[in-house]
């Protein structure tokens, strides 16, 4: 619908999600992360007593919320997505393998650090939590290290 | 009162999933033009999310405010140790690879791009293998928030 500019600009969408974090707290007195919902939507799927069922929710409202931000923008259209994958030549089965790979990696580092982008990088440095600003530290610098390597692998295809 | 909390829950996933699509943060290209720093919109959004969310929090703990469903405000912190270090490497080296993190990759599937289903299923195996070994040495309670909160001693458990 056009409704939203095509990038939010980060001076606004930077003090929102600030506000988002200080008002889960407000409210609820819980932490806004996202590695947890997901093992919290893991654990409904398997019928688990202990399943905290708002993390549930909330996962599902991501997935609500993402979908009406992009009607209000530029709209939803079936892709693939990873187009810079895609014009560097990759066959969609090899951009499968790459993501899914790195998506593993990624979800088993975020469990064993305790929390993702969300949970350390913005909620847990906002508490003031030292091993939140190490491990934000430490996932941002080897974030660069790792796409460096992978822009000269790839001769500044990715 | 879990009911409510359900709701309190799917609303605020659902202003994360807005804020992060709004921003296109779920758009491989914004991420790795931050980390090869040809952008610093990722950068300046989460600089600025910490930068308001910080600040207030400090200043709701001094207060030592109720919040409405949580009882008295509870900040957490924790010491550093090596696996915030591991893990966060982990993490940034797969955030790299599959150009997303957990809640932009929700964002991502419900913007139509289907690969993010991908992101999707590899973050929960991932997360899915590391929790097993977390269950089975039972050294930690950390649900993997950031937050080193147990969610299950929580009152708003269900």
């Amino acid at each position: 619908m056009n409704v939203l500019p095509d990038q939010l600009p980060f001076w606004i969408a930077g003090p929102l999600l600030g506000l988002l974090v200080v008002g889960l707290f407000v409210v609820a007195n819980q932490p806004l992360g996202a590695s947890g919902a997901y093992l919290q939507t893991m654990k409904a799927a398997k019928r688990d007593a202990d399943t905290v069922s708002w993390r549930v929710w909330y996962f599902g409202g991501i997935f609500v919320g993402g979908a009406v931000a992009t009607i209000l923008g530029p709209g939803i259209e079936i892709r693939r997505g990873y187009d810079a994958m895609s014009n560097a030549g990759w066959s969609p089965i090899f951009i499968a393998l790459v993501v899914l790979a790195g998506a593993i990696v990624m979800g088993y580092g975020a469990r064993m650090a305790g929390g993702c982008t969300s949970g350390h990088g913005i909620c847990g440095t906002a508490q003031r939590s030292p091993a939140s600003w190490a491990t934000t530290a430490t996932f941002m610098a080897t974030a660069v290290v790792v796409t460096g390597i992978l822009t000269l692998l790839t001769g500044g295809d990715l | 009162m879990g009911n409510r909390m359900n709701l309190v829950g799917g609303l605020f996933g659902a202003g994360f999933g807005f804020v992060l699509a709004a921003g296109r943060l779920h758009e491989y290209d914004t991420i790795h033009e931050t980390l090869k720093f040809e952008s610093l919109y990722v950068f300046g959004l989460m600089g600025l999310a910490i930068g308001i969310s910080l600040p207030l929090l400090w200043i709701l703990e001094r207060r030592e405010i109720e919040t409405v469903y949580g009882g008295r405000l509870a900040l957490s912190r924790s010491r550093i140790e090596r696996h915030h270090i591991v893990g966060g490497a982990l993490f940034g080296t797969g955030w790299s690879v599959a150009g997303t993190c957990p809640a932009p990759a929700l964002a991502m599937l419900s913007s139509g791009a289907t690969y993010g289903a991908i992101a999707v299923v590899g973050l929960f195996i991932g997360l899915w293998l590391r929790d097993r070994q977390v269950a089975s040495s039972a050294t930690t309670s950390s649900i993997g928030d950031g937050e080193h909160r147990d969610l299950r001693t929580t009152p708003l458990g269900s």
